[in-house]
Parts: structure tokens; sequence; C-alpha cells
């Protein structure tokens, strides 16, 4: 169990980066949703020891990982927002290189293993190629190996998706549900979709606090019935979004094809009830400050084992409607 | 080009470049410079050095020039490159330059922006400097420098700023900016000033010796691109006065345009090549397909990446995770970092530059004479000690940094920084990974040290010397300079910054080096004189002082190592909590914890300060001597003194110790008309458990501060005596040196030197001159009147009178113990060895001189060497042989059995000719090099050997030019000695050899003429040996052989058995007689020894023209100098001294005018050959400046 109490972070300015976090992960996949900016990776750098926050505590299965981060860091998967490599090593160096500090090894020795890592990530036919001539992507994937190698017992993956193809991320997500069986992995992202395939649970971070933990289904219900889609006129859109919540506008052929919320149960005309997505009730809990009453819940615990894999298994089927 | 875009580019950086802390850095330098330099630290070396003299003034045009050709590259030079060349670095590291390069904005228009911004940034900077130096030189007050401050004229800072600063600044700035962008690399951007550096300040600036060609001579001048060398050998090397520099404005000439020119063109084509390197890099780099192969890109598009395999799960691959161990850490981030090193072109470019470097300098080193060195390793590994120290901490500094640098560069550090390697490993690995520069650096170093003494063809070369002073010494400044750089990393958290620390204590440390104000206590890289080799016997003086500086520098690594591991910053520091750290209680708890770390290195800085404090250049010692020159100097000054009638004394040496006793007696007459009460004696600060005697019964002195009154019980009449005994022991030197002075006389396991000048065997007979005088209670020296050598004037130095003596001399049985006179016993008991030496023919002052040795004998002579110097043993034995023989025949019979000449270890760089008994420092003559042109072995050995007749037997005044009857003599004589047994070339050579070192190192004001010399002043030295050589030389060429030596052969027999000791006066006076024309002999007197002529000749409109039978060459010479003298000038062609294996081509056809100050001739000079070349005074005959200029090609 990751725990954090009262966690604050004020950069100089002042700015206030989080504003007191208190949030109990447990093993398995774990959401963090917010907005550029939101704090989220600033929550993220501070698990993973890289920075130092103003106050607040956090606990990993009871040690204090803030006290003593060098405790923690054999223990940690961890792929940042934004990272390099040496421009002039290859992937399978760089990787040997860092599994390496990490201490990982295995059965078969880490250049097996180094091949078997890349080899999971796609990446077996650059190997040999110098790092400089990686794709954003390809350095992703490498980012995404180191992350994934040893024995974490949290891995921390902030945006991971970024730079991916559709391939690549559902791949990803494939290898992130293997290990979230008995570890905890919290995925940071702004794409609601990641949290919506992999996460049985996520909290939502907004101005650095924490606005709602919940989970797919419960923020979908809480919603349920009350979002319509239709299309208006573009001179119309400004009317309709300050008498409603507008979750989604998009141009098209000269018109905007609009997504609603109207809890009143009375929609514009042209508006027809549509299935409630999961973006939906983030954009809505972001309008509103929280969910509405129906199905919202306060700070808790327990995902469903196995949440995140039967999440995966219908996220193949969802891709293909939803996005 | 939009200059709106432009100015966009320009603006940007440019208030960029005032953010940046290396900015503020090079500003603090320049304060504190300024106000170092306001005191007069550097000034031109010029002026009237006596007190209330004209001085240079440093705020001159002159002065301020000078200055900014060394500030210009030592200071600027840096921080140019690391503004310019990673300006466009950073851009790119930051990926700014794909958005800026997403607007209009042209490669023109940015690198041309930038540019104007760097340069206009260090422009402010140039003139913050100016106004910095102004006011501490014209505002500040300071009443010891009001003789070098002149009145404030902008001009001279401004005009520096303009001519020097501005074009390097141009120079630099481009070619930084195209390194930078050409490599893309931060390290590859100090090649340019560690290369700079490296040419200028240790070739460049320093080398030019008297033989090179003067085209060449002109190259270096125009390559030059601080200006110095110009400057230097234009105008400041030969003396123009002190009025000229202060008054006047510095004269450019074409070839100072000319090197601007080129600095200016050079920077402007690094900023157009930049521009060029921009615009490829926004199109993209065009590559063959061998290039893509080699790359691992995929030669053709099209080609997809495989259909991945899914695996088995990740679990089945059994991963585990733990912290790794500390060595595996070390050795995989050490690889890594290897890997990136070594493919760093920087590190190949340094070493090919290294090789030259060192190879020129080894290859080019001069010593004694400015004659050149033998090269052995030691000597090698020690002479470019300074050089490969500098390079390799400039390295390690910019390497470090870079390294440090790199994670976050790359982004790395957010993986890496999250691994369980511990930093202690991290940093550790990285700095491994750097030393191997250090090893390249000294690889290299050694591979051209090894060069240089395989073309020398002399010396075997010898690993040993290399392993221990580059290898145990050097090693622990590296590592602690590494793990400096490391902590100020850790503690900043960013390269500039890191930057600028470090290079600021670089620059403090060898500012405090120059100005001789560090010791071994902050001589942390062991810079300046620390490092003093013998072969004979390495570092006994300093030894215990050069373990404690290890140990100190050694500490101080582990900790800074510890400072780094603490300081870096592998999580981002909360504000707010490093407030809270700063409380006093928990910064006092951490600085406690670091505190174990400083005790080692802390302990060991106090130890040192207190040793060198107490040691032979001390405060203690400072306070002993001036003690005995305060209490003394009224009293004892010129007191009257006994003469010695005789010496008896035992003295016995333990080398290994350092330790001496000396059991004696001298008998003691007064040879004065007048009574003597008193007899006052100087005593060495180093005696311990002294008794004294009279007359055979224990005595007490009065002791005033080491300086021993005798009160006989009568006073003594003329002819009466006294008979005066000492016993004593002590230890010699006493205690370490500063930073490694030179050590005169000494007892040590390589050597035992003692001599009478010191009382360090013997007490010294009266109040010794000198001694505890500093330049806070100096006195101008006593000014003489013109007639003082009338009457009976005193020795300059040793005894009035001869006296005979006995010496017995107690030490190890391996030992030789040298004496005065002849060995009249040799005895070996107990393992100690006692040789006792009496005088076959009295002495005037004694020494003795210890070693283990090899001898050679000659006739009448001997040579005592270190087995390992066998080098010019051959020719210094001939050379004494044929001394011995000539000058016997030239002056007088040498009165002594034997002559001696005996090797020390080079803690001291002298030569002495003590009476039968002469001492040689290994560095002379024993490891001289010679060619065909300059016989350094000859020259020395020939010197110090007339010294047995020009200064022993016979012995000068004590006052103003005696000293030109001892030195200028010797040169003399050695002059004589050339032309007899090497030929006319040999002294010809040697003539215009000090004929050029006379010119270089004369001060225009400070010199006197000859009659008036006391050897006080600075440049009174090369007078004495220089100027004093030729002109006894032209005396003797103007009076005839056979005239010449009949006078010298009565002056000293006249003068050697007188109590009576002359001057120059009386030799005049004494040679007259024997001239042919007596009125030319009073002015020939007149112009060279009571006047200071100095001729220089010019030849202008030289032509040949053929004639019916030959050639008529037609010419001007005129003498721009001074003194009139009779000159020849030859037309000739071909070779004159050519090798004997080609056939004679020299012909020759002369001239001879007389030519007095000011005054030209125009001249034929008819030729039935045709000739090349217009040489005036062809056979070396005249003394006179800048000599190479007087010869012309037709």
């Amino acid at each position: 169990m990751l725990e954090t109490r009262g966690l604050v972070k004020v950069y100089p300015g002042p700015v206030t980066a989080l504003n007191g976090i208190d949030l109990d992960v447990p093993s398995g996949m774990f959401g963090l949703l917010g907005a550029n900016g939101a704090g989220k990776s600033t929550f993220m750098k501070i698990l993973a020891g890289l920075l130092e926050p103003t106050s607040g505590t956090a606990t990993l299965d009871g040690e204090n990982i803030l006290e003593s981060p060098e405790t923690l860091w054999p223990r940690l998967g961890y792929l940042p927002q934004e990272f390099g490599f040496y421009p002039h090593l290859n992937g399978e160096t760089m990787l040997d290189h860092l599994l390496t500090l990490k201490g990982v090894h295995a059965p078969q020795g880490r250049k097996r293993l180094v091949a078997e890592l890349l080899e999971r990530v796609n990446l077996s036919f650059a190997a040999k190629r110098s790092l400089k001539g990686y794709s954003g992507g390809m350095r992703q994937r490498l980012g995404i190996a180191q992350a994934l190698a040893g024995n974490p017992r949290l891995i921390i993956v902030d945006e991971p998706t970024a730079g991916l193809d559709p391939e690549e991320r559902l791949r990803f997500y494939r290898l992130l549900s293997e290990l979230a069986v008995d570890r905890i992995v919290l995925l940071s992202t702004h794409i609601v979709e990641d949290v919506a395939v992999l996460c049985p649970r996520f909290a939502v971070i907004r101005a650095g606090r924490l606005v709602t933990v919940t989970s797919p289904g419960e923020a979908r219900a809480s919603i349920a019935g009350h979002i319509y889609e239709g299309v208006v006129n573009v001179e119309d859109l400004p009317r309709l979004r300050g008498e409603r919540i507008v979750t989604q506008a998009i141009l098209v052929e000269g018109k905007d094809r609009a997504r609603i919320y109207d809890p009143s149960g009375s929609p514009p005309d042209g508006f027809a009830p549509a299935p409630v997505t999961l973006e939906d009730a983030y954009l809505v809990l972001m309008r509103l400050g929280a969910l509405p009453a129906r199905g919202r819940r306060g700070v808790s615990q327990v995902p469903p084992a196995g949440g995140a894999e039967a999440a995966l298994a219908s996220a193949s089927t969802e891709a293909g409607t939803t996005s | 080009m939009s200059f709106r875009r432009l100015a966009a580019s320009f603006g940007i950086e440019f208030k960029h470049t005032f953010r940046r802390p290396l900015f503020f850095f090079l500003a603090v330098i320049l304060i504190l410079s300024a106000w170092g330099l306001s005191s007069g630290k550097m000034s031109i070396s010029s002026g009237d050095s006596s007190v209330g003299g004209t001085k240079a003034w440093i705020t001159s045009e002159f002065a301020q020039t000078q200055m900014m050709t060394f500030i210009i590259l030592l200071y600027y030079a840096f921080f140019i490159a690391k503004a310019a060349g990673l300006m466009l670095l950073r851009d790119h590291e930051t990926q700014v330059d794909v958005l800026l390069h997403s607007t209009p904005l042209t490669p023109r228009e940015y690198v041309w922006g930038r540019f104007l911004a760097v340069t206009g940034g260090f422009v402010v900077l140039m003139l913050f400097q100016v106004a910095v130096n102004a006011f501490f030189n014209h505002v500040v007050p300071n009443p010891s420098a009001q003789d070098i401050r002149g009145p404030f004229l902008l001009r001279s800072y401004l005009v520096p700023v303009l001519t020097i600063g501005l074009p390097f600044l141009v120079f630099f700035t481009g070619l930084s900016m195209v390194l930078g962008e050409r490599t893309r690399n931060a390290v590859m951007v100090f090649v340019l000033p560690v290369a700079t550096l490296l040419v200028c300040g240790f070739f460049l600036w320093t080398w030019s010796p008297s033989w090179l060609d003067l085209r060449v001579n002109k190259l270096f001048q125009v390559i030059d691109p601080a200006g110095y060398r110009w400057l230097n050998e234009t105008l400041l090397k030969v003396d123009r006065g002190v009025d000229y520099y202060n008054k006047h404005a510095v004269p450019y000439d074409a070839l100072f345009w000319l090197n601007r020119a080129w600095l200016l063109i050079l920077g402007i084509a690094g900023v157009l090549l930049t521009e060029r390197a921009v615009a490829q890099s926004l199109r993209g780099a065009v590559i063959s397909k061998r290039q893509a192969k080699s790359r691992g890109v995929a030669p053709a598009a099209g080609i997809l990446a495989p259909e991945p395999a899914h695996g088995a799960p990740l679990a089945g691959l059994g991963m585990t995770g733990r912290q790794p161990g500390f060595l595996s850490s070390v050795a995989t981030v050490a690889r890594t970092e290897l890997r990136e090193l070594l493919r760093q072109p920087g590190l190949y470019i340094f070493i090919p530059l290294i090789l030259v470097q060192v190879l020129g300098n080894s290859l080019l080193a001069v010593g004694a004479f400015d004659t050149p060195v033998l090269l052995t390793p030691g000597t090698s590994a020690v002479q470019i000690a300074n050089q490969v120290i500098l390079l390799v901490l400039l390295l390690l500094l910019f390497y470090t940094v870079e390294s440090l640098e790199r994670e976050r560069t790359t982004g790395l550090s957010q993986i890496l920084y999250a691994t369980p390697c511990r930093t202690a490993a991290f940093l550790a690995g990285k700095a491994v990974a750097n030393s191997v520069v250090a090893l390249v650096v000294l690889a290299a170093s050694l591979v051209a040290s090894w060069i240089a003494l395989l073309v020398q063809h002399t010396v075997p070369f010898s690993f040993a010397p290399y392993a221990l002073i580059w290898g145990l010494l050097l090693i622990p400044t590296f590592l602690f300079w590494t793990a400096f750089v490391t902590a100020i990393y850790a503690a900043v958290g960013n390269r500039y910054a890191s930057y600028g620390i470090a290079l600021s204590a670089l620059i403090y440390t060898g500012f405090r080096t120059l100005t001789r104000e560090i010791s071994w206590a902050g001589n942390w890289p062991l810079w300046g004189r620390a490092l003093r080799w013998s072969d004979l016997g390495f570092f006994e003086t300093d030894r215990l002082a050069l373990v404690l500086n290890r140990v100190m520098v050694l500490g101080g690594a582990v900790f800074f190592v510890a400072l780094a591991v603490k300081l870096f910053e592998r999580r981002g520091a909360d504000a707010v909590r490093t407030i809270h750290r700063l409380a006093p209680r928990t910064l006092g708890a951490a600085a406690l914890r670091l505190g174990g770390f400083a005790l080692v290195p802390l302990a060991a800085w106090t130890v040192l300060v207190f040793q060198v404090t107490n040691g032979l250049e001390g405060g203690v010692f400072k306070k002993e001597t001036k003690d005995y020159w305060a209490k003394n100097l009224k009293t004892w000054l010129d007191a009257p003194l006994p003469d010695i009638a005789r010496v008896d004394v035992a003295v016995t040496v333990d080398p290994k110790r350092h330790a001496l006793r000396s059991a004696g007696t001298f008998t003691l007459v007064n040879g004065l008309d007048s009574t003597l009460a008193q007899i006052p004696l100087t005593g060495g600060l180093d005696w311990n458990h002294l008794k004294w005697t009279m007359d055979g019964k224990a005595y007490e002195p009065e002791d005033r501060k080491h300086l021993f009154v005798f009160t006989p019980e009568r006073p003594l009449a003329k002819g009466d005596s006294v008979v005066i005994g000492w016993k004593w022991d002590g230890f010699l030197p006493r205690g370490i040196t500063k930073n490694g002075g030179n050590t005169d006389e000494f007892v040590l396991p390589s050597g035992v030197v003692l001599t009478g000048f010191e009382p360090s065997f013997l007490p010294v007979i009266g109040f010794m001159e000198g001694v505890g005088e500093t330049k806070d209670n100096k006195t101008e020296a006593r000014k003489y009147p013109r007639d003082y050598w009338k009457g009976i004037t005193r020795a300059g130095y040793g005894a009035t009178a001869w006296f005979p003596a006995r010496v017995a001399i107690t030490g190890p049985a391996e030992y030789t113990l040298n004496g005065p006179g002849v060995c009249t016993s040799n005895t070996v008991k107990g393992g100690l060895r006692t040789q006792v030496w009496e005088t076959d023919h009295p002495i005037k002052i004694l020494n003795i001189v210890c070693g283990k040795w090899k001898t050679k004998q000659g006739h009448g002579t001997t040579i005592y060497y270190d087995p390992a110097h066998p080098y010019n043993v051959e020719e210094m034995s001939s050379t004494l042989d044929a001394a011995r023989h000539w000058y016997s025949e030239w002056f007088l019979p040498y009165p002594w059995r034997e002559l001696k000449l005996s090797e020390f270890p080079a803690l001291a760089g002298y030569a002495q000719g003590f009476g039968t008994n002469i001492t040689f420092s290994e560095n002379m003559g024993f490891l001289t090099k010679n060619d065909a042109k300059t016989d350094a072995t000859f020259l020395v050995t020939a010197h110090e050997a007339a010294h047995q007749w020009w200064g022993n037997i016979l012995t000068p005044a004590n006052g103003p030019n005696g000293d030109f009857l001892s030195e200028g003599m010797a040169h003399f004589s050695t002059l004589l000695l050339f032309e007899k047994v090497k030929g006319a070339r040999g002294r010809m050579e040697f003539a215009k050899g000090i004929e050029s070192r006379y010119g270089d190192r004369r001060r225009v004001d400070d010199e006197r003429p000859m009659y008036d010399i006391d050897g006080k002043r600075e440049s009174d030295e090369t007078v004495m040996y220089d100027r004093g050589g030729w002109v006894f030389w032209m005396l003797y060429d103007f009076m005839g052989h056979d005239r010449a030596l009949a006078g010298l052969q009565r002056f000293i027999r006249t003068w050697s058995e007188s109590r009576d000791h002359p001057a120059l006066q009386d030799f005049v006076a004494s040679m007259r007689p024997y001239a042919r024309d007596p009125v030319a002999y009073d002015a020939f007197v007149k112009e060279w020894f009571e006047d200071r002529a100095m001729p220089e000749y010019r030849v202008t409109g030289a032509k040949k023209e053929k004639r019916a039978q030959g050639y008529d060459v037609t010419l001007t010479v005129r003498n721009t100098g001074t003194g009139r003298m009779p000159v020849e000038i030859a037309a000739t062609s071909g070779e004159r001294w050519a090798k004997p294996s080609k056939e004679p081509s020299y012909r020759e056809s002369r001239e001879g005018i007389v030519l007095g100050a000011g005054e030209s001739k125009a001249l034929t000079i008819h030729c039935s050959f045709s000739p090349d070349k217009v040489v005036v005074d062809p056979d070396v005959r005249v003394l006179q400046l800048n000599r190479k200029q007087a010869t012309v090609s037709l």
C-alpha cells in the first residue's frame, strides 16, 4: 500500500504545485488524471524520490519513502514524463547500463535479459543502433523497458504512451497489466482513455488538490443518462456553452457536433441521449469540481482483483467504439 | 537580412550575458586583479631602481598595453570560449533552436546576432576593466605606489582595449563559435583557450634565443594572438628608457597591424563558418549509404520493423532487483563514461599539442649564461611539470564538469537518479573515467620526453623519475582538483558557476605563485619551484614538506569527495526545507559530520604553516636576521677588523641526518696601524651547544643576536695576535624552504657544500652586510666617491691577507671530502673517513665540498663527478687543463699544486671558484648541451677556472666596480681561451652570445657607468659579466696581445700581494703605461669605463654594382647609438664557417671606418667576387646593440 498524507509542494514564486494530497493506492493499476499543470508530475517526482516535498509524508508498505528515498529506489520502476539517454550509446548498451545501476539480475544473465526486454518493447531491430538515431517513440519504448526491469514493488509511469502508435500502446498496456497483478502501478496521464482501459480506480488532481478518487464505472454511472449529443450552428455554440456543460464540440462540415451534460432531462432541440464515456465524466467533474451525487464516492480502497485485466479485455472493444 | 530580427537575436543573448554567473566571476577577477596590480606587481622593466629614481609607471599606455596582453589571454580567453562556444549548443540542448528556426529568422541573423551579443557583452566588461583599473590606479590611495603612478590619461587605458582587446575578442569569439557549432561538444570548445595558453605562455612569449632568425621572429610576432611577443620584441626587450615608456604612446607598426588584421579576419571567418554550419544543420546533413550503414540507419525507406514477437510473460523472466554493489556501480559508470570520453576528439587533439609543446620546451631549455641544458629524465620531468599540471588541471575541470552535466543535458538524470546506484559510486565512476584524461596527458608528455632524450642522444631514458614525480607527487593534485571541482558542481549545480569558481581558484593560485607569495601550505598544485630535482638525490631538503603537502592535498581530496557526495543533488531540494537546514543548529551538526573529513588536511596544513614559519625562509628566520641587522648595523658596519693569520678547523658531517659539527681556531692578527679593542665574529643561526675560547681559555663573548664580540684583555696593537676557538653542532639546512627556494649551502646525502661566505662551518669575521635586509628596511647602497679607490681599500670578499689553513673533514667512508690545498692525510676508521687538507700556498677564503664521486685526472687538475653525469667530463677536464696552462702563462703561474672541480646537487644553481677547490652545480657544465656554435661546457669551465686568478689570486676592492675584476675578467679570460683553444669562431660565438644577453637585460635608465657599478641594482649583473668581459677584451684588442698581457701580469703581480685591493680605476691606471697611444687609451677609457658608450649600427642603401673587374658595394653605415669606435665593414659571400667536408667558399672584402654617436658614412667596398651580404664588424670586435640588424643581404 502506498499512502500519502498532507503532501504539499510549494515552489519559489510562490507557486503551490500540491496543496495537501491524501491518497491511498493499493496493489494494482491506479490512474492519476489531471490537466497539464495540475501537479501530477510533481506528485510523481516526489514519490520517485527526485523532488523534496515542502511537507507531508508518504509510505510504501509502512516504510517512509520521503525521508530516505534511497530505500525506495531498489524497489522502484520509474518512467518520467521527460527524459533522455546518452546519444552515442546504442539501445542495448544503454539498457544494460541502467539495469546494472538498478541492480537487476536474471537467471539467464543480464545480456539475455536485455535482449528479452528489448524484444518485449519491440526494439530488437534497433538494439545496436545509436540512440541518436532513435525516434521519439523508440526512446519512449526503451524508457518503458528500463522502468519495467527488475522486480519493482512500485512502478510509476508518467505519461507513458506519449509518442507511441496505437499498436505500441496496446502492447504497453499488456505489459503493465502483467505487472500490476501483485504490485502498485501508478499511471499518470491526461489521456482519459488510458485510465478507462487500464485502471480499476483512479484519482483526479486539479490545481494541486485531489478532487476525487473513483472508478471508471462509478464515474460514468454518476452522469449516466444525462449526456446528449447533437448538432448546433457554430454561432450558437457559445450560447450553448453558457447554458449547459459542453463535454465535446467537434466542427464537422461547418457545424459543431456537440455533446452536453444536462441533468435536467430537457436537452435542447436536436439533442439525443448518447452513451456516457469516461471523458464525459471527467469533463463534467472538472467543470463542477466534483462528480454529481449519484454514483460518487469519497476516499476509498480496494479495487477488484483482476480488475485491470478485465478492464483491458474490454478496452480492446471499447477502443474501437469510443475513439 | 532583417535588422529587426538581427536585433532580436542580439538583444536576447545580450541580456542573457549579464545574467551569466561566468560574467560576474570574471568581473570579480578583474576587480581583484586591478587591486593587486595597482601596487606595481607587474610593471615594465625599466627605470631607475634607486630611491627617488624615476620608475616605470603602471598607468602609462605601455604598461596598460603590456597588462592587457596578459589579461586577455590568462583571464578572458576561457570565459569567451565558454560564452561563445556553448552559446549555440545551449540552444540546441534546450531544443529552443528547433523553434527559433521554424520562424523567419535566418541563420545569418541568428549567428550574427549572437556573435554581436557576446562581443558586446565582453566589450562592456573591458570598459568595466578600464574603469576599475583607473579607479585603483588613480583614486584609491596607496603611498607605496606613488612612484609608479603617472597622471590619468584616458587614452592610456582605452587604446589597449581597442588595439589588443577587441581584435582578440573578435578572433576568439568567432573561432569558439565555429568550434562549438561544428563539434556540438562542450569539451572541444576548450581546446582553443588551452592550446593558445600553452603555445603562447610556454613558447611564443618566452622563446627568443639570440640565434633566432629575424624573419622567424617576425613570423612569431604576427601569429601571437595576444600581441605580447610583438610588444616585447619590438619595444620592451631592448630598454628604451623609462621616460619613453612613461610618456609616449605605443608606436604600432605594420607588423602589429598585420597581426591584428589576421585576428580579425580569422574571427570573422569563424562567424561565417558558423553561419554556414547552422544553415547546413537546418537542412539536415546528407550522408552516403556507407555512412548510413555504419550508423545503423535503414539504408532505404519502406522497410518496416519486423513483426514483434509477444514472448513469455514478464514474470517468466525471473528478474530480481537489489542495491548494486559499490564497486560494480563504479565500474559501470566508469565504463560508460570512458566510452563517451574516448569518442571525444578533444583528447586526440591535445595529444599532438602536448607532444609539440613538451618536445619544444625540452629541447630548447636554457641554463646558466643562457647555455642550452642537457636533459636528464629527472630534470625533464620537473621542467615540464608546471605545464603538465596546468594542462591536466584545465582538462580535468572541463571534462569533470561536462561529465557531471551530461545527465542533465541529455535528460537521463530523471531516470538515472531514481536508480539505487549510490551517489558516491556514481561520482567515483565519473572521476575514475575522467582520470584517464590525466593519464593520457601524462602518457603523451612521457612520450615527448622520451623523444626529446632520444633526439638529444646522450642521456638514457629512465622511467623512475617520471613515476616518482608525475605519478606519486602529481596524482594527489589531480585527485584533489577533481574532488574539488565535483564538490563545486554539487554545491552550485550549474556548469557556468562551476567554471567560474574553479577558474577563479586556479587564477588565484597562479597569481600567488607568480608573485612568490605562495608557500607549501597553499601550494596544492606544486607550482613554482616546489619540485626541484637533482639526479644526485631527490627532494632532500623539502622531503618533509612534500610529504605533508601531499597528505594535506590527499586529505583535502577526501574531504571534497565527502562534501560532493553530501551536496550532490539527486533530489531537487525544497526551498522552505533548505532554509530550515541553514539553521545554525542543523548547519552545525552537518559541519560536525563533515568535519571529521577535514581533520587530516587541516592538521597537515597547520603543521606545514608551522614548519614554513620556522624554516629557513620563514618568519622566525626573518626575525632573527632582522634583529641581527637592527642591533649591529650602526655599530659594526665597516668596523676595523683583524687579519686571519691561520685557520685550523675540524668539521664532521653526517649527511643522512643533515648534521655537522665544527671545532676550530682562528689566529687573528691586527694588521692595521690603529689598535683593535674588540673583534666581531658572525656565527650561524643554527649553531647549537656553542662554546668559545680565547687564547685557549673558555670565553663568553657578548652575543649581539649572533654577532659575537670578543674583547681581548689588552687592545691589540699592530702585529698583536689572538686565537679564538669555537665548537658547535647543528643542522644545515635548518627546516624547510617556503616553497622550494634555493638552498645555497647544505649537508645532505646527495652532497655537502659549505663556504666561508656564510657562517656555515666557520664564523665570518665582522658584520655581514645585507643579512636581515628586506624590502621594508632596505636601504640604498652606499654611494662611494669616485676617488674611493685611492688609499687602502679592503677586500671585496674573503680575508684581507693571505693565510694558511688546515681543514680536517670527517664523514661517511663512501664520501670524498674535498677542502682547500692538498690532501695530506686520508684515513678510514670505523666507517668514517677523515681527510686532512693543508694549503701549500695561502688562500683568502675556505670551502668544503663532499660527494660520492668518480674522478677524472688531468694535468694538475682533477674533476670529481657523479657517476651518473659523465657526459661532459672529458671536455671539462681538457678545458680545466687548458685554463690552468694558459692562464698561468698569460696572467701569473698558478701558485697551488692542485686544482679541483667538484660537482654538487642542483639545489643551488651556481658555480664558485674557491682557491684550488672549484664547485659546480650539476646543472652547470656537467649537464650543459654543446653544439658547433655553443660550447657551453667550455664556457662555464673556463669562466670558473679564471676565478682562480681573478677573484682569488687577485681579490678586488670592497666598493663599486670591484666585481669587474672578478666577473668581467673571468668572461674576458674565457674569450681569450676560446680563441686559443677553439679558434676565432669559438670566441666570436661566445662574444655574440654575451653581447645579446647584455642587450636583452640592460636597463637604459638604471645602468650606470662601469666605474659606478656596485652590484646592487638588478641590471648590474649583466654589466659586470657581459659588458665587463667585452670591454676588457676590446681594451686588449686595442692595446695588442703582448702589451695587454704584459700589463695584466704586472697588475696581478702587484696587487695580489698587497693589503690594498684594486678597483677598476687601479686597473686602468695600471694598464695605461702599456698602451701604445696614451691619448687614445684615455679616450677609450673615458667612453667605456667612465661613460656608457653603446654603439648601434645600421646599414642603409646597400647595393652592388658590377664593374669591369668584380663588384662595387656601396652603402651607408650609421651609428645610431653612442661611442666612437673603429669598425670594419665586410662584403662577403659564402658560408664563413663551412662544415669541414664542404669546399670552403667564403670570400670577403673589408673596409674600416670610425663612427661616433649619430655619425654616418658612405663607403664603397671593392670586391673581386659577387658578394651576397654586408656585415658590420665581421670579426665581432666591437660591442654593439642589435648586431643582427647590422647585416643586410644584397
